[in-house]
C-alpha cells in the first residue's frame, strides 16, 4: 500500500468509526480533522492519477525540501500502550532505565509499565489515594504528589515499598498537584488550594508556604540553573521561588486571565507556559524579562500540558482538538498529532531523550512519541 | 461545572464523626475549592461559580466557558438537582463523558450528601465566607 493509500485508509477508518450515533463532541472534532485529511489525500491521489507528469515534477522539485525539513526536525513514530481499565492515568514519568511510571488517579495506584514487554504492574498507594503527579527523583525512584491522602510519596522501584511524608495536619487539605526536584535533592510541590512547599527527604523536614495570591498553584519546574517556577491556573500568573528562602515572586504573563496551567524550562532556562484559558503557549525569558506568546492552532484551543524536549522543541496537549502539538520555536510552527481515539484527555507530558510520553486519561493508555 | 478539583475517591482524611454537618460539608468542599467558589461575584476561576447551582440548567452560567459536552447536556435538559449532582459527583466522567472536570469522583455517599448540603446552604446565605479551611 502506497503512502497516499495508507493515509486514505487510516482517515477512512477514523471517519467511519466516528459515524455511529453517540459519538461525543471530541469524537466529532477528531472526525472533522480526519475528514479534512481524507479530502486532501483523495485530491492528491486524483492529481497523481490524472496528471502523472505534473506529479513527477512536483515530487522532483517540491517534496525534497519538505522532507528535508522533516528530517531535520525528526520523524515521529507513535506507539500506544493499553493499561488496565479504570485507572485514569493522570501523569507519567520515564526513568533512565526506560521504565515508565504513571499515576492511576481513579484507582488510587501507581502504575509501572515496561515498554519492552508491555507488562504493567500496579502498586496500591493506600486507602483514599488519588495520585496526581509523578516524577523520577535523582535516586531513580518515582515520587508522587498524592492528592488523596495529602502527602508526598516515594515508591522504591525495586521493593515497591511505599514511603509517605504527610503534610502538616494544620494545613488541611491542599489538593497536591505536581512536584519537581531542585539541585540539592529537595522536592518542591504545589497544592492547588493555595500553597507550595518543600520536602527534604534526607532530614524529613517539610515546609509549606501560602501562595502569594491564594488558590491556583499547578505545574512546577526546575531550570538548568536550579531556579524553581510554578504556574497558577486560578491565579493566571507564574511565580519564581527562591530555593533558599522559599519566597515566591509573581510574574505576569501578557495575556490577562490566561490560565497558566503548567510550566517547563528549556535548555536556556526560559520558561514555557501552557495557557488553558487563552489557548496560548507563552515563553518567559528571565534574562530579559520578556514574554512572547503564540496561539495554538484551531478555533478554540485549550493548552493543558507543556514539556520541552532535549532539542528544545515544545510539546503541548491541546484539549479541544484532542491532539498532541509540537511547537518549533525556531520556525514558530505547530505540528499536530491527533489521538486515534476520541476523548484522549492528556493532562501532562514528560519524556527523556528521543521519547515523549503522554498519558491518555480518557482512554486508559500511555502513548509515546519517538523522535529518534 | 467542571473541575471540582483533583480529589480522592473518598475524603478519607476527614473526621466523619463528631463534626457538625455544616462543617463537614465545608471540609469536603476543600476538594472543590481550587476551582470553584460559592461566593457571589467570585468568578474567573477554572470552574464555574457554584452559588445557586441547584436548579440551574447545566452549562448555562453566563460568562463561563463550559465544555461542549456540558453545553450539549444542558441543551438536552440536564438540570442540577440533588439527585443529578449526586450522580455527577459519584462519577463525573461516567455521568457526563467529555466533562472537563478532572476530579475522579467522591465515592462515599455521605461526602456527596454533605457537600451538596453545603452548596445548598451557601446559596441561601447572603455572603458565605470565602476561605480555605484547615
Amino acid at each position: 500500500m502506497d503512502r497516499f493509500s495508507e493515509r486514505v485508509a487510516a482517515a477512512e477508518a477514523v471517519v467511519n468509526r466516528g459515524k455511529p450515533d453517540g459519538v461525543g463532541w471530541q469524537g466529532r472534532r477528531q472526525v472533522e480533522y480526519h475528514e479534512r485529511a481524507l479530502r486532501t489525500a483523495r485530491f492528491s491521489m486524483e492529481v497523481a492519477m490524472r496528471r502523472p507528469l505534473l506529479t513527477f515534477v512536483l515530487i522532483s522539485f517540491l517534496l525534497p525540501p519538505v522532507f528535508g525539513a522533516r528530517a531535520a526536525s525528526g520523524e515521529v513514530a507513535t506507539q500506544a500502550y493499553a493499561l488496565p481499565a479504570g485507572g485514569g492515568p493522570h501523569d507519567v514519568a520515564v526513568g533512565a532505565d526506560g521504565i515508565v511510571w504513571y499515576t492511576a488517579q481513579r484507582s488510587g495506584q501507581l502504575g509501572r509499565l515496561d515498554p519492552a514487554s508491555r507488562k504493567v504492574d500496579l502498586i496500591s498507594l493506600g486507602p483514599g489515594a488519588a495520585p496526581h503527579g509523578v516524577i523520577i527523583g535523582p535516586d531513580g525512584a518515582p515520587w508522587v504528589t498524592e492528592g488523596g491522602t495529602n502527602s508526598i510519596v516515594r515508591v522504591d522501584p525495586r521493593t515497591r515499598e511505599v514511603h509517605r511524608w504527610s503534610l502538616p495536619e494544620a494545613r488541611g487539605y491542599v489538593n497536591l498537584n505536581t512536584a519537581t526536584f531542585d539541585k540539592r535533592g529537595r522536592v518542591w510541590f504545589t497544592g492547588q488550594n493555595g500553597v507550595y512547599g518543600r520536602l527534604d527527604p534526607a532530614s524529613g523536614e517539610m515546609q509549606v508556604w501560602d501562595a502569594p495570591r491564594g488558590r491556583g498553584p499547578y505545574g512546577i519546574t526546575t531550570t538548568p540553573g536550579g531556579d524553581i517556577y510554578y504556574a497558577s491556573l486560578a491565579g493566571s500568573h507564574i511565580a519564581r521561588v527562591d530555593p533558599d528562602t522559599g519566597a515566591a515572586t509573581t510574574i505576569e504573563p501578557p495575556t490577562r486571565g490566561q490560565g497558566a496551567r503548567r510550566v517547563w524550562s528549556d535548555s536556556r532556562g526560559r520558561i514555557w507556559v501552557s495557557e488553558w484559558n487563552s489557548g496560548n503557549v507563552s515563553r518567559y525569558d528571565p534574562q530579559t524579562k520578556e514574554w512572547k506568546a503564540w496561539k495554538l492552532p484551531g478555533d478554540s484551543p485549550r493548552a493543558y500540558a507543556v514539556y520541552v524536549d532535549e532539542r528544545d522543541k515544545v510539546w503541548l496537549s491541546e484539549w479541544s482538538a484532542n491532539a498532541i502539538v509540537r511547537f518549533d520555536p525556531e520556525t514558530e510552527t505547530f505540528e499536530a498529532f491527533p489521538s486515534d481515539r476520541p476523548g484522549a484527555n492528556v493532562r501532562q507530558i514528560l519524556g527523556r531523550a528521543g521519547e515523549v510520553w503522554a498519558p491518555e486519561s480518557g482512554t486508559d493508555r500511555l502513548v509515546v512519541y519517538r523522535t529518534k | 461545572m467542571w473541575l471540582l478539583a483533583a480529589g480522592a475517591v473518598t475524603a478519607a482524611w476527614l473526621p466523619r464523626t463528631g463534626a457538625d454537618p455544616a462543617r463537614r460539608g465545608e471540609r469536603v468542599f476543600q476538594r472543590c475549592f481550587a476551582c470553584h467558589s460559592v461566593v457571589a461575584g467570585e468568578d474567573g476561576l477554572p470552574g464555574p461559580n457554584l452559588r445557586g447551582v441547584i436548579g440551574r440548567r447545566a452549562g448555562t452560567l453566563p460568562g463561563f466557558r463550559f465544555s461542549p459536552a456540558m453545553i450539549e447536556q444542558g441543551a438536552r435538559g440536564l438540570v442540577w438537582t440533588r439527585a443529578t449532582l449526586d450522580a455527577y459527583l459519584a462519577d463525573p466522567a461516567g455521568f457526563l463523558p467529555g466533562t472537563e472536570m478532572a476530579m475522579p469522583g467522591l465515592s462515599v455517599a455521605d461526602d456527596r450528601r454533605d457537600v451538596i448540603d453545603y452548596l445548598q446552604r451557601s446559596s441561601q446565605q447572603s455572603s458565605p465566607t470565602p476561605r480555605r479551611t484547615p
